[in-house]
This record gives structure tokens, C-alpha cells and sequence, in this order.
């Protein structure tokens, strides 16, 4: 990298552009690894409650939608490519583009949210609720408020990361709009993505795990 | 080893078209309705193949220093070590079912 002295948004306790670059994304990945660790709580849970009760998950699971499951699978498989596109933008100074593909994005996650919202309230309308207060009569187990639990722990807990990664492509957005990104700083576009792309890879696991098994 | 590799449109356009042809694979093996073990090793084989395309090509590990790799890779270690060291008790209880 050249001009590292003439960079404005290299910070003083780096030595140039590239080494804080780097380090920002090393610190993401870090922050990844407690994200793994987070939901991978869940995921225990799910794995002991489902070597429990394995009759329990195939019967539950039919309650779910599997058409709607997968467009949301595809929604978000969308919007990871337009984050990395958004990225590609940047790199190539395509600024319009930047904004372009984080729009995309944004709509994308909010259509994810969407139909979350709509398979969540249908469910509430039949008394699938976690916990004890579910009151659904429609699954012949005595565990089925178990298998709801956990589906809305671990899809809600997803839900959430949409919402920050909605709002902090949001701020992007802004950002970007503003002329704040180029092929020489990117940081905030390339580490969100990065997050982003978890929140993808977590919903690619939680997918075939409840929607998947009946 | 520096984290600006730039994709191009083919290489990411092919990953979302080889992402999207493995959600349809996992819905339609699903509709096949395998028979006990093998359905859920189908679908877990997908999904890890899915995964890895989305670290590997769209997060940029495989051109990205290996340490972030290697960080990536120590999470899903120790995870594995959570589950496992969890389902040693919970498999092998005389009474498996909990009031819960």
C-alpha cells in the first residue's frame, strides 16, 4: 500500500492502512468465534433434546413450513451474495454500486423478516407457544411445548442478528451514500459482511434442522 | 496472505448458484423421505457443504490468512467438545428422561 502517511482514516497506533485492515478483520473473526459458541449453547441443547425424544422432533417438525423454510433459505443466500457484491463494489470504486447492493440487502433481510413474522404469528394463533405456555392439542406428545422451545430460542436468537445486521447496513448504507467507502477503506463494508455471512451459514444449519426431519 | 483478495462477479455468481442447487438437492431428498439414519446425514452432509462454500468463497477464507481459518475451525473444535463432553452424561443415564 502506498501513501500510508496521507491515508486519513489510518489510525495513529497502526502502522499503515493494511495492517489496520487486517486487524479489524482478525477482531471480527474473533467475535465470530463467540457468535459460534453462542448459538452452539443452543445447538447442544437441540442435539441432547433430539437423542431424548427422536420421535418427538419428526412429529413437531410437521407443523413447520417447509416451502416457506426454504424461500427463506434462498432470501438469505440472496442477500449474502449481495454483500459480497457490495464489497466487490468497493474494492473496484464502483461506489454507486456499494449503496445498490446494500439496499438489496436490507430489502432482502427484511422480506427474511417478513415471513418470519408470519409463520411466528400463525403459530401463536394455535397455541404454539414456548414453554409452559403452550396449549397447542394438535401433536400427540406429552413433550411438544420442548420441540417449540427450542425452535423459537434458536430461530428467534437468529431473528435478532437480522434485525443488528438490518440496522447496521443500514448505517452502511448511509455511509456508503455519504462517499465514506472506496477501494482504499472498505473496513466497515468487509467486516460486516463477514457477519453477515455467519448469520447465513447459521440459518443454513437451523433450516434442515427443523424444517427438514419429518 | 493480505485479506484483499477482489472476487469476481463469476466466482461469487457461481457460488449462490451452486448455494441455491444444494437448498433445492436438501428440499427435494427431503420429499424422497430416506429411510432413518440417512436422511439426516444427507441433510447435515448439504448443510456442511453449503457452509464451507459460504467461509470459503463469500467470507474469503480461501484466500485470507490461515489464522482466521484457524480461528473459524478452533470454534467449531471447541463446540464439537461441548456437545460431545455434554452427550457422554446425557446418552448414558440410567433414567434418560429428565422432568424436562
Amino acid at each position: 500500500m502506498a501513501n500510508h502517511s496521507s491515508a486519513t482514516h489510518v489510525q495513529h497506533h497502526f502502522v499503515d492502512s493494511e495492517q489496520q485492515f487486517d486487524s479489524a478483520k482478525m477482531g471480527m473473526w474473533i467475535f465470530l468465534v463467540t457468535e459460534v459458541l453462542f448459538f452452539g449453547g443452543l445447538f447442544a441443547a437441540y442435539i441432547i433434546y433430539r437423542a431424548w425424544y427422536p420421535e418427538l422432533f419428526t412429529l413437531a417438525s410437521e407443523e413447520l413450513n417447509t416451502l416457506w423454510g426454504g424461500v427463506n433459505t434462498i432470501v438469505l443466500i440472496g442477500s449474502s451474495l449481495t454483500v459480497a457484491m457490495a464489497i466487490k463494489s468497493a474494492q473496484l470504486n464502483q461506489i454507486r454500486n456499494i449503496s445498490i447492493n446494500l439496499g438489496i440487502t436490507i430489502a432482502l433481510a427484511c422480506v427474511f423478516m417478513v415471513i418470519k413474522y408470519f409463520e411466528y404469528t400463525h403459530k401463536f394463533h394455535l397455541g404454539i407457544f414456548p414453554g409452559e405456555f403452550y396449549t397447542y392439542e394438535g401433536i400427540n406428545h406429552p413433550k411438544a411445548n420442548i420441540f417449540f422451545s427450542l425452535y423459537y430460542l434458536m430461530t428467534g436468537l437468529h431473528g435478532i442478528h437480522v434485525l443488528v445486521g438490518i440496522g447496521l447496513m443500514i448505517w452502511l448504507l448511509i455511509k456508503a451514500s455519504k462517499g465514506a467507502f472506496n477501494s482504499e477503506y472498505y473496513t466497515p463494508v468487509e467486516i460486516t459482511g463477514l457477519y453477515w455471512h455467519l448469520v447465513d451459514i447459521i440459518w443454513i444449519f437451523l433450516f434442515p434442522l427443523f424444517y427438514l426431519i419429518d | 496472505m493480505s485479506g484483499h483478495h477482489i472476487s469476481t462477479d463469476k466466482i461469487l455468481l457461481s457460488v449462490a448458484g451452486a448455494l441455491f442447487v444444494l437448498t433445492i438437492l436438501t428440499v427435494a431428498v427431503h420429499y424422497l423421505a430416506l429411510p432413518h439414519p440417512w436422511s439426516i446425514i444427507v441433510a447435515m452432509t448439504v448443510a456442511v457443504m453449503k457452509a464451507s462454500l459460504v467461509a470459503l468463497f463469500f467470507m474469503n477464507l480461501y484466500w485470507d490468512a490461515r489464522f482466521n481459518s484457524m480461528l473459524f475451525i478452533a470454534s467449531i473444535l471447541f463446540l464439537a467438545l461441548l456437545v460431545g463432553l455434554s452427550m457422554l452424561d446425557t446418552l448414558f443415564r440410567i433414567d434418560p428422561t429428565p422432568g424436562f
